[in-house]
Protein backbone atom coordinates (compact mmCIF):
# COMPACT_ATOMS: atom_id res chain seq x y z
CA UNK A 1 0.00 0.00 0.00
CA UNK A 2 2.73 2.47 1.55
CA UNK A 3 4.78 1.30 -2.16
CA UNK A 4 1.69 2.73 -4.25
CA UNK A 5 0.65 6.02 -2.30
CA UNK A 6 4.61 6.68 -2.62
CA UNK A 7 4.59 6.32 -5.95
CA UNK A 8 1.43 8.12 -6.63
CA UNK A 9 2.53 11.50 -4.80
CA UNK A 10 5.78 11.61 -6.64
CA UNK A 11 4.88 10.78 -9.55
CA UNK A 12 1.51 13.19 -9.39
CA UNK A 13 1.84 15.64 -6.45
CA UNK A 14 5.28 16.57 -5.11
CA UNK A 15 8.58 16.81 -6.40
CA UNK A 16 11.12 15.67 -4.54
CA UNK A 17 14.68 15.59 -6.21
CA UNK A 18 15.53 12.24 -4.87
CA UNK A 19 12.33 10.40 -3.78
CA UNK A 20 14.54 7.37 -2.57
CA UNK A 21 16.02 9.71 0.32
CA UNK A 22 12.70 10.62 1.41
CA UNK A 23 11.77 8.76 4.39
CA UNK A 24 8.21 7.05 5.72
CA UNK A 25 8.48 9.34 8.80
CA UNK A 26 9.68 12.36 6.60
CA UNK A 27 7.02 15.50 6.59
CA UNK A 28 4.84 15.84 3.86
CA UNK A 29 3.10 18.65 4.26
CA UNK A 30 6.40 20.37 5.02
CA UNK A 31 7.77 18.73 1.58
CA UNK A 32 4.78 20.65 0.07
CA UNK A 33 1.98 18.82 -0.13
CA UNK A 34 -1.05 21.09 0.03
CA UNK A 35 -4.74 21.23 0.08
CA UNK A 36 -5.39 20.40 -4.06
CA UNK A 37 -2.49 17.36 -3.46
CA UNK A 38 -4.54 16.30 -0.38
CA UNK A 39 -7.90 16.08 -2.11
CA UNK A 40 -6.33 14.59 -5.26
CA UNK A 41 -4.14 12.23 -3.14
CA UNK A 42 -7.58 11.01 -0.87
CA UNK A 43 -9.92 10.10 -3.79
CA UNK A 44 -6.92 8.42 -5.39
CA UNK A 45 -6.32 6.50 -1.60
CA UNK A 46 -10.63 5.96 -1.81
CA UNK A 47 -10.10 4.69 -5.25
CA UNK A 48 -7.59 2.47 -5.19
CA UNK A 49 -8.24 0.75 -2.11
CA UNK A 50 -11.79 1.10 -1.47
CA UNK A 51 -12.59 2.97 1.63
CA UNK A 52 -14.07 6.18 2.57
CA UNK A 53 -11.67 8.53 4.32
CA UNK A 54 -14.30 10.88 6.54
CA UNK A 55 -13.60 14.07 5.69
CA UNK A 56 -13.86 15.31 9.37
CA UNK A 57 -10.13 12.78 9.42
CA UNK A 58 -8.56 14.74 6.86
CA UNK A 59 -6.14 16.69 9.35
CA UNK A 60 -2.50 17.19 9.25
CA UNK A 61 -2.07 14.11 11.89
CA UNK A 62 -3.25 11.61 9.54
CA UNK A 63 -1.43 13.26 6.35
CA UNK A 64 2.03 14.15 7.87
CA UNK A 65 4.09 11.32 6.52
CA UNK A 66 3.85 8.23 4.62
CA UNK A 67 4.03 6.21 7.91
CA UNK A 68 0.57 8.40 9.21
CA UNK A 69 -1.45 8.16 5.67
CA UNK A 70 -0.57 3.92 5.79
CA UNK A 71 -2.26 4.00 9.53
CA UNK A 72 -5.43 6.30 8.79
CA UNK A 73 -6.04 3.83 5.64
CA UNK A 74 -5.56 0.81 7.68
CA UNK A 75 -8.09 1.94 10.52
CA UNK A 76 -10.52 2.07 7.88
CA UNK A 77 -9.71 -0.92 5.88
CA UNK A 78 -12.60 -3.54 7.03
CA UNK B 1 13.29 24.58 -32.45
CA UNK B 2 16.82 27.47 -32.67
CA UNK B 3 15.36 30.85 -33.10
CA UNK B 4 17.59 33.26 -34.97
CA UNK B 5 15.26 35.29 -37.30
CA UNK B 6 13.68 37.91 -36.91
CA UNK B 7 9.49 36.77 -36.84
CA UNK B 8 10.87 33.27 -36.93
CA UNK B 9 8.78 30.92 -34.55
CA UNK B 10 10.07 30.01 -31.33
CA UNK B 11 7.10 28.48 -29.51
CA UNK B 12 3.36 27.41 -30.07
CA UNK B 13 0.94 28.76 -27.30
CA UNK B 14 -0.78 25.45 -25.46
CA UNK B 15 -4.41 24.97 -25.02
CA UNK B 16 -4.10 26.58 -21.38
CA UNK B 17 -2.20 29.49 -23.07
CA UNK B 18 -5.13 29.87 -25.52
CA UNK B 19 -7.40 30.01 -22.58
CA UNK B 20 -5.70 33.04 -21.12
CA UNK B 21 -5.33 34.49 -24.59
CA UNK B 22 -9.31 34.21 -25.20
CA UNK B 23 -9.27 36.84 -21.93
CA UNK B 24 -6.62 39.15 -22.98
CA UNK B 25 -8.66 39.49 -26.60
CA UNK B 26 -11.52 39.94 -24.26
CA UNK B 27 -10.44 42.52 -22.11
CA UNK B 28 -8.86 44.24 -25.17
CA UNK B 29 -11.91 44.02 -26.88
CA UNK B 30 -13.46 46.52 -23.92
CA UNK B 31 -10.88 48.82 -24.72
CA UNK B 32 -8.80 47.60 -21.55
CA UNK B 33 -4.69 46.92 -21.84
CA UNK B 34 -5.32 42.80 -22.34
CA UNK B 35 -4.71 40.00 -19.67
CA UNK B 36 -1.75 42.01 -17.84
CA UNK B 37 -0.72 40.67 -14.49
CA UNK B 38 1.45 42.05 -11.50
CA UNK B 39 3.53 40.77 -8.91
CA UNK B 40 4.94 43.40 -6.14
CA UNK B 41 7.78 42.99 -3.79
CA UNK B 42 8.01 45.57 -1.31
CA UNK B 43 11.57 46.08 -0.78
CA UNK B 44 13.48 47.40 2.97
CA UNK B 45 15.97 49.11 1.01
CA UNK B 46 17.21 49.86 -2.83
CA UNK B 47 18.66 46.36 -4.12
CA UNK B 48 22.08 46.28 -5.60
CA UNK B 49 21.07 47.76 -9.06
CA UNK B 50 23.59 46.32 -11.01
CA UNK B 51 23.63 42.29 -10.25
CA UNK B 52 19.57 42.75 -10.49
CA UNK B 53 20.24 44.04 -14.15
CA UNK B 54 22.36 41.13 -14.63
CA UNK B 55 20.58 38.64 -13.32
CA UNK B 56 17.37 40.13 -15.75
CA UNK B 57 19.94 39.55 -18.77
CA UNK B 58 21.40 35.96 -17.59
CA UNK B 59 17.37 35.18 -17.66
CA UNK B 60 16.79 36.38 -20.79
CA UNK B 61 19.78 34.51 -22.47
CA UNK B 62 18.06 31.38 -20.36
CA UNK B 63 15.04 32.67 -21.32
CA UNK B 64 14.19 34.33 -24.65
CA UNK B 65 10.68 33.99 -24.61
CA UNK B 66 10.95 36.59 -22.34
CA UNK B 67 11.65 39.31 -24.86
CA UNK B 68 9.89 37.45 -27.86
CA UNK B 69 6.42 38.83 -29.03
CA UNK B 70 2.86 37.19 -30.16
CA UNK B 71 2.10 36.52 -33.48
CA UNK B 72 -0.59 35.05 -35.63
CA UNK B 73 -0.14 32.99 -38.50
CA UNK B 74 -3.24 31.36 -39.96
CA UNK B 75 -5.83 30.80 -36.87
CA UNK B 76 -3.31 30.02 -34.47
CA UNK B 77 -0.32 31.67 -32.22
CA UNK B 78 2.94 31.71 -31.55
CA UNK B 79 6.04 33.19 -29.77
CA UNK B 80 7.92 34.77 -32.48
CA UNK B 81 12.03 36.97 -32.56
CA UNK B 82 11.42 40.88 -32.66
CA UNK B 83 13.32 42.49 -35.56
CA UNK B 84 15.24 44.65 -32.19
CA UNK B 85 14.53 43.38 -28.81
CA UNK B 86 13.57 46.20 -26.53
CA UNK B 87 14.54 46.67 -22.74
CA UNK B 88 12.25 44.72 -20.08
CA UNK B 89 13.83 46.16 -16.83
CA UNK B 90 13.00 49.99 -16.23
CA UNK B 91 14.00 51.78 -12.80
CA UNK B 92 11.31 54.67 -11.86
CA UNK B 93 12.68 57.35 -9.34
CA UNK B 94 10.19 59.65 -6.89
CA UNK B 95 10.68 63.23 -7.61
CA UNK B 96 10.86 64.94 -4.29
CA UNK B 97 8.03 66.95 -4.59
CA UNK B 98 5.87 63.31 -4.61
CA UNK B 99 5.71 60.94 -1.44
CA UNK B 100 6.85 57.85 -1.91
CA UNK B 101 3.44 55.97 -1.54
CA UNK B 102 1.93 58.33 -3.81
CA UNK B 103 4.40 57.61 -6.59
CA UNK B 104 4.27 54.06 -5.81
CA UNK B 105 0.62 53.76 -6.75
CA UNK B 106 0.25 55.99 -9.55
CA UNK B 107 3.69 54.15 -10.71
CA UNK B 108 2.01 51.01 -10.70
CA UNK B 109 -1.26 51.80 -11.97
CA UNK B 110 0.36 53.70 -15.02
CA UNK B 111 2.35 50.39 -15.80
CA UNK B 112 -1.04 48.05 -15.53
CA UNK B 113 -2.90 50.42 -17.28
CA UNK B 114 -0.41 50.59 -20.27
CA UNK B 115 -2.12 49.77 -23.07
CA UNK B 116 -0.27 48.40 -26.66
CA UNK B 117 -1.05 46.45 -29.21
CA UNK B 118 -0.71 42.21 -28.62
CA UNK B 119 2.01 42.10 -30.98
CA UNK B 120 4.13 45.29 -29.25
CA UNK B 121 3.65 43.93 -26.15
CA UNK B 122 6.44 42.79 -23.79
CA UNK B 123 5.60 39.18 -22.50
CA UNK B 124 7.33 40.52 -19.38
CA UNK B 125 8.78 43.76 -17.73
CA UNK B 126 10.57 44.31 -14.33
CA UNK B 127 9.86 47.36 -12.91
CA UNK B 128 12.13 49.06 -10.08
CA UNK B 129 9.81 51.86 -8.26
CA UNK B 130 11.93 53.69 -5.85
CA UNK B 131 11.50 56.47 -3.36
CA UNK B 132 13.28 58.14 -0.19
CA UNK B 133 12.24 55.37 1.99
CA UNK B 134 10.24 52.90 0.08
CA UNK B 135 11.78 50.68 -2.96
CA UNK B 136 9.18 48.24 -4.80
CA UNK B 137 10.18 45.75 -7.61
CA UNK B 138 7.21 44.75 -9.74
CA UNK B 139 7.18 42.11 -12.51
CA UNK B 140 4.68 43.02 -14.77
CA UNK B 141 3.69 40.00 -17.74
CA UNK B 142 0.85 38.79 -20.10
CA UNK B 143 -0.60 35.92 -19.02
CA UNK B 144 -0.24 33.54 -22.27
CA UNK B 145 3.41 34.26 -21.68
CA UNK B 146 3.10 32.26 -17.79
CA UNK B 147 0.79 31.81 -14.75
CA UNK B 148 0.82 32.34 -11.50
CA UNK B 149 2.98 30.06 -10.03
CA UNK B 150 5.89 30.98 -13.26
CA UNK B 151 6.07 34.01 -11.84
CA UNK B 152 6.76 32.49 -8.43
CA UNK B 153 9.62 30.62 -10.20
CA UNK B 154 10.56 33.53 -11.93
CA UNK B 155 10.92 35.53 -8.95
CA UNK B 156 12.92 32.52 -7.48
CA UNK B 157 15.46 32.32 -10.03
CA UNK B 158 16.32 35.90 -9.82
CA UNK B 159 16.96 35.45 -5.87
CA UNK B 160 18.79 32.36 -6.86
CA UNK B 161 22.20 33.19 -6.09
CA UNK B 162 24.48 30.18 -7.27
CA UNK B 163 24.86 29.64 -11.46
CA UNK B 164 24.93 25.85 -11.18
CA UNK B 165 21.16 26.42 -8.72
CA UNK B 166 19.62 28.97 -11.23
CA UNK B 167 20.00 25.87 -14.37
CA UNK B 168 17.88 23.67 -11.96
CA UNK B 169 15.11 25.92 -13.30
CA UNK B 170 13.16 24.54 -16.49
CA UNK B 171 15.30 22.17 -16.09
CA UNK B 172 14.47 18.97 -17.57
CA UNK B 173 12.71 21.05 -20.33
CA UNK B 174 8.77 19.72 -20.39
CA UNK B 175 6.02 20.04 -22.66
CA UNK B 176 2.92 21.95 -21.55
CA UNK B 177 1.50 19.58 -18.78
CA UNK B 178 -2.36 20.08 -19.92
CA UNK B 179 -0.58 18.30 -23.11
CA UNK B 180 0.76 15.09 -20.49
CA UNK B 181 -2.19 14.90 -18.69
CA UNK B 182 -4.70 14.54 -21.93
CA UNK B 183 -2.05 11.74 -22.98
CA UNK B 184 -3.11 9.95 -20.07
CA UNK B 185 -6.57 9.66 -21.67
CA UNK B 186 -7.72 7.33 -24.82
CA UNK B 187 -9.43 8.88 -27.30
CA UNK B 188 -13.00 7.83 -26.36
CA UNK B 189 -12.14 8.84 -22.11
CA UNK B 190 -11.19 12.53 -23.64
CA UNK B 191 -14.86 12.78 -25.29
CA UNK B 192 -16.37 11.27 -22.17
CA UNK B 193 -14.41 13.88 -20.43
CA UNK B 194 -15.61 16.47 -23.18
CA UNK B 195 -19.73 15.57 -22.45
CA UNK B 196 -18.95 15.66 -18.74
CA UNK B 197 -17.64 19.09 -18.69
CA UNK B 198 -20.19 20.53 -20.98
CA UNK B 199 -22.64 18.66 -18.49
CA UNK B 200 -21.15 20.40 -15.82
CA UNK B 201 -21.16 24.23 -17.43
CA UNK B 202 -24.98 23.79 -18.30
CA UNK B 203 -25.78 22.39 -14.72
CA UNK B 204 -23.87 25.60 -13.51
CA UNK B 205 -25.60 27.88 -15.97
CA UNK B 206 -28.85 26.70 -14.39
CA UNK B 207 -28.71 29.63 -12.47
CA UNK B 208 -27.92 33.35 -13.10
CA UNK B 209 -25.23 34.64 -11.85
CA UNK B 210 -25.16 37.64 -9.07
CA UNK B 211 -23.12 40.58 -10.55
CA UNK B 212 -21.74 43.67 -8.49
CA UNK B 213 -20.99 47.45 -9.14
CA UNK B 214 -22.34 49.25 -11.94
CA UNK B 215 -21.59 45.77 -13.82
CA UNK B 216 -23.14 47.78 -17.39
CA UNK B 217 -21.02 50.77 -17.61
CA UNK B 218 -17.26 50.40 -19.75
CA UNK B 219 -14.19 50.12 -17.85
CA UNK B 220 -11.69 53.06 -17.93
CA UNK B 221 -8.94 51.58 -15.56
CA UNK B 222 -7.74 49.00 -13.14
CA UNK B 223 -7.05 50.08 -9.68
CA UNK B 224 -5.96 47.63 -7.22
CA UNK B 225 -6.02 47.78 -2.92
CA UNK B 226 -4.69 45.81 -0.88
CA UNK B 227 -5.37 44.76 2.60
CA UNK B 228 -2.99 43.31 4.69
CA UNK B 229 -3.74 41.60 8.30
CA UNK B 230 -1.12 41.12 11.25
CA UNK B 231 -0.13 37.64 11.83
CA UNK B 232 -2.67 37.42 15.24
CA UNK B 233 -5.37 38.26 12.70
CA UNK B 234 -4.14 35.42 10.13
CA UNK B 235 -3.75 33.10 12.43
CA UNK B 236 -8.05 33.78 13.81
CA UNK B 237 -8.65 33.27 9.88
CA UNK B 238 -6.47 30.07 9.47
CA UNK B 239 -8.40 28.83 12.19
CA UNK B 240 -11.54 29.12 10.94
CA UNK B 241 -10.85 28.50 7.28
CA UNK B 242 -9.88 25.05 9.14
CA UNK B 243 -12.88 25.03 11.05
CA UNK B 244 -15.40 25.87 8.36
CA UNK B 245 -13.06 24.49 5.01
CA UNK B 246 -10.68 21.74 6.68
CA UNK B 247 -7.71 21.34 5.70
CA UNK B 248 -8.37 21.19 2.03
CA UNK B 249 -10.80 24.36 1.55
CA UNK B 250 -8.82 27.22 2.74
CA UNK B 251 -9.23 28.83 -1.02
CA UNK B 252 -13.09 28.29 -0.46
CA UNK B 253 -13.25 30.11 2.68
CA UNK B 254 -11.63 32.83 0.56
CA UNK B 255 -14.39 32.59 -1.78
CA UNK B 256 -17.38 32.28 0.70
CA UNK B 257 -16.25 35.09 2.58
CA UNK B 258 -16.40 37.34 -0.85
CA UNK B 259 -19.72 35.90 -1.33
CA UNK B 260 -21.44 36.94 2.14
CA UNK B 261 -19.65 40.18 1.75
CA UNK B 262 -21.22 40.65 -1.52
CA UNK B 263 -24.41 39.91 -0.47
CA UNK B 264 -24.34 41.97 2.52
CA UNK B 265 -22.97 45.09 0.71
CA UNK B 266 -25.37 44.93 -1.93
CA UNK B 267 -27.99 42.54 -1.12
CA UNK B 268 -30.39 43.20 -3.50
CA UNK B 269 -28.60 42.81 -6.94
CA UNK B 270 -30.66 40.78 -9.33
CA UNK B 271 -29.45 36.57 -9.94
CA UNK B 272 -30.02 33.98 -8.23
CA UNK B 273 -26.23 32.64 -7.40
CA UNK B 274 -22.62 33.66 -6.91
CA UNK B 275 -20.37 31.54 -9.47
CA UNK B 276 -16.97 31.97 -9.27
CA UNK B 277 -14.17 30.49 -11.48
CA UNK B 278 -10.66 29.81 -10.37
CA UNK B 279 -7.50 27.86 -11.25
CA UNK B 280 -5.40 25.25 -10.37
CA UNK B 281 -2.11 24.40 -11.55
CA UNK B 282 -0.73 20.82 -12.72
CA UNK B 283 2.84 21.76 -11.54
CA UNK B 284 3.85 19.45 -9.09
CA UNK B 285 4.35 21.27 -5.85
CA UNK B 286 7.56 22.60 -5.69
CA UNK B 287 8.50 21.60 -9.24
CA UNK B 288 11.17 24.11 -10.95
CA UNK B 289 9.59 23.58 -14.02
CA UNK B 290 8.22 24.24 -16.45
CA UNK B 291 8.84 27.80 -15.91
CA UNK B 292 7.08 29.66 -18.61
CA UNK B 293 3.78 28.64 -19.94
CA UNK B 294 -0.03 28.09 -18.50
CA UNK B 295 -0.05 24.59 -16.77
CA UNK B 296 -3.58 25.30 -14.99
CA UNK B 297 -7.05 23.61 -15.38
CA UNK B 298 -10.46 25.67 -14.04
CA UNK B 299 -12.82 25.08 -11.80
CA UNK B 300 -16.14 26.55 -10.46
CA UNK B 301 -17.29 27.43 -7.05
CA UNK B 302 -20.96 28.34 -7.34
CA UNK B 303 -23.39 29.47 -4.43
CA UNK B 304 -27.08 29.69 -4.64
CA UNK B 305 -27.85 32.83 -3.09
CA UNK B 306 -30.67 31.29 -0.65
CA UNK B 307 -27.40 29.64 1.34
CA UNK B 308 -25.55 32.87 1.96
CA UNK B 309 -27.27 34.28 4.92
CA UNK B 310 -25.65 30.86 6.87
CA UNK B 311 -22.12 30.51 7.03
CA UNK B 312 -21.93 26.92 8.37
CA UNK B 313 -24.16 26.12 5.53
CA UNK B 314 -22.74 27.76 2.77
CA UNK B 315 -19.46 26.55 3.54
CA UNK B 316 -20.16 22.93 4.04
CA UNK B 317 -21.96 23.09 0.16
CA UNK B 318 -18.75 24.51 -1.28
CA UNK B 319 -16.69 21.77 0.21
CA UNK B 320 -18.99 19.23 -1.04
CA UNK B 321 -18.75 20.74 -4.44
CA UNK B 322 -15.69 20.45 -4.25
CA UNK B 323 -15.57 17.17 -3.39
CA UNK B 324 -17.99 15.92 -5.71
CA UNK B 325 -16.36 17.80 -8.61
CA UNK B 326 -12.39 16.08 -7.92
CA UNK B 327 -14.56 12.39 -6.83
CA UNK B 328 -16.45 12.65 -10.64
CA UNK B 329 -13.23 13.82 -12.40
CA UNK B 330 -14.77 17.39 -13.04
CA UNK B 331 -11.50 18.94 -12.60
CA UNK B 332 -9.55 17.27 -15.42
CA UNK B 333 -12.71 17.29 -17.68
CA UNK B 334 -12.13 20.71 -18.68
CA UNK B 335 -8.77 19.83 -19.89
CA UNK B 336 -10.01 18.25 -23.43
CA UNK B 337 -12.81 21.14 -23.46
CA UNK B 338 -9.52 23.69 -23.50
CA UNK B 339 -7.79 21.80 -26.30
CA UNK B 340 -10.99 22.03 -28.31
CA UNK B 341 -11.78 25.61 -27.81
CA UNK B 342 -7.84 26.44 -28.49
CA UNK B 343 -8.93 25.65 -32.33
CA UNK B 344 -12.06 28.21 -32.31
CA UNK B 345 -11.62 31.78 -32.75
CA UNK B 346 -10.43 34.31 -29.57
CA UNK B 347 -13.67 35.48 -30.02
CA UNK B 348 -16.05 32.30 -30.04
CA UNK B 349 -13.09 31.16 -27.19
CA UNK B 350 -13.85 34.27 -25.18
CA UNK B 351 -17.60 33.51 -25.59
CA UNK B 352 -17.70 30.19 -24.37
CA UNK B 353 -15.52 30.86 -21.38
CA UNK B 354 -17.91 33.79 -20.41
CA UNK B 355 -21.20 33.50 -21.16
CA UNK B 356 -23.90 31.34 -19.79
CA UNK B 357 -24.95 28.50 -22.10
CA UNK B 358 -28.28 29.11 -20.86
CA UNK B 359 -28.93 32.93 -21.12
CA UNK B 360 -26.08 34.63 -22.87
CA UNK B 361 -25.04 36.44 -19.56
CA UNK B 362 -22.27 37.02 -17.92
CA UNK B 363 -21.02 33.76 -15.51
CA UNK B 364 -18.51 34.39 -13.37
CA UNK B 365 -19.25 37.05 -10.43
CA UNK B 366 -16.07 37.90 -10.02
CA UNK B 367 -11.96 36.46 -10.86
CA UNK B 368 -10.13 34.53 -8.07
CA UNK B 369 -7.14 33.49 -7.58
CA UNK B 370 -5.06 31.97 -4.36
CA UNK B 371 -1.40 32.10 -4.35
CA UNK B 372 -1.04 30.26 -1.48
CA UNK B 373 1.91 30.31 0.72
CA UNK B 374 4.69 32.13 -0.86
CA UNK B 375 8.88 31.47 0.77
CA UNK B 376 11.53 34.14 0.43
CA UNK B 377 14.41 34.16 2.48
CA UNK B 378 15.48 36.72 4.31
CA UNK B 379 17.32 39.08 2.43
CA UNK B 380 17.74 37.22 -0.54
CA UNK B 381 16.71 40.38 -3.32
CA UNK B 382 19.74 41.35 -3.70
CA UNK B 383 20.97 42.46 -0.69
CA UNK B 384 17.48 43.71 0.18
CA UNK B 385 14.21 42.10 2.41
CA UNK B 386 11.22 41.11 0.88
CA UNK B 387 8.88 42.64 3.18
CA UNK B 388 5.27 42.54 2.04
CA UNK B 389 4.19 40.84 -1.66
CA UNK B 390 0.98 41.84 -3.32
CA UNK B 391 -0.76 41.44 -6.75
CA UNK B 392 -2.80 42.35 -9.72
CA UNK B 393 -4.53 41.49 -12.06
CA UNK B 394 -6.51 42.58 -15.31
CA UNK B 395 -9.98 41.29 -15.38
CA UNK B 396 -12.96 41.52 -17.98
CA UNK B 397 -16.54 43.55 -17.50
CA UNK B 398 -18.33 42.34 -16.12
CA UNK B 399 -17.79 41.23 -13.32
CA UNK B 400 -14.98 43.97 -13.20
CA UNK B 401 -13.72 42.52 -10.07
CA UNK B 402 -11.19 40.38 -8.68
CA UNK B 403 -9.81 38.62 -5.23
CA UNK B 404 -5.90 38.14 -5.27
CA UNK B 405 -4.68 36.38 -1.75
CA UNK B 406 -1.51 35.35 -0.40
CA UNK B 407 0.41 34.31 2.51
CA UNK B 408 3.59 35.58 3.30
CA UNK B 409 5.46 35.68 6.62
CA UNK B 410 2.32 33.85 8.22
CA UNK B 411 0.17 37.46 7.08
CA UNK B 412 -2.63 37.18 4.66
CA UNK B 413 -2.17 39.70 1.97
CA UNK B 414 -5.64 40.50 -0.06
CA UNK B 415 -6.03 42.20 -2.97
CA UNK B 416 -8.68 43.42 -4.93
CA UNK B 417 -8.21 44.14 -8.48
CA UNK B 418 -11.27 46.43 -9.93
CA UNK B 419 -12.25 48.32 -12.86
CA UNK B 420 -13.50 51.84 -12.53
CA UNK B 421 -16.26 53.21 -13.08
CA UNK B 422 -18.21 49.66 -12.41
CA UNK B 423 -16.63 49.60 -9.07
CA UNK B 424 -14.90 53.02 -6.92
CA UNK B 425 -11.97 52.74 -4.35
CA UNK B 426 -14.69 53.66 -1.78
CA UNK B 427 -17.41 51.02 -2.43
CA UNK B 428 -14.30 48.54 -2.12
CA UNK B 429 -13.13 49.98 1.51
CA UNK B 430 -16.59 49.42 2.19
CA UNK B 431 -16.52 45.61 0.55
CA UNK B 432 -13.29 45.33 2.36
CA UNK B 433 -14.73 45.87 5.86
CA UNK B 434 -17.13 43.54 5.58
CA UNK B 435 -14.76 40.55 4.22
CA UNK B 436 -12.16 41.08 6.64
CA UNK B 437 -15.02 40.47 9.47
CA UNK B 438 -16.02 37.16 7.14
CA UNK B 439 -12.52 36.55 7.27
CA UNK B 440 -12.23 36.96 10.96
CA UNK B 441 -15.40 35.18 11.39
CA UNK B 442 -17.42 38.05 13.47
CA UNK B 443 -20.66 37.45 11.64
CA UNK B 444 -22.91 34.65 11.91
Amino acid sequence: MKQLIRAFIFEEILFIPEPAKFSDDDNLIEAGLDSMGIMRLVMFIEDKFGVTLPDAEIDPDNLHSFNALEQWVLRHKS
Amino acid sequence: MKANQPGEIIQPLNPADYFTLAMDDEIRRENMPGSLCGFALQLDKAPDIEQLSCRIDEFILQFPLAVARLQEHGKRFYWCTREKPEPIFFQHCCPESESDDSFQRSTIQNIMNHAEAREITAPIEFHLISGQNSHCFLLRWIHPFCDARGIDLILKYLCTDTKVQRELFDSPKAEALINGQLDKFKWWQKVYLFIKANRYINKLDRYQSILHGQYLQVPQRLVALTQLFTEQETAVITQQARQHCGLTGTSLYYIGCLMRALQELEPNQPGEAYCVPYAFNLRKQKALNPVLGNHIGALFAQAPKHLLHDRALLFSHLKQQNAQVMRQQLDYAFLPVMWAASWLSLKKHGAELRKSYKNGSERSSFWFSDIGQIHFEPNCFFNSDITDVFHFTQVSSPPGLALLCCLYRKQLTVSYSFNEPLFSETWITQLHTKMAQELLGQTQ
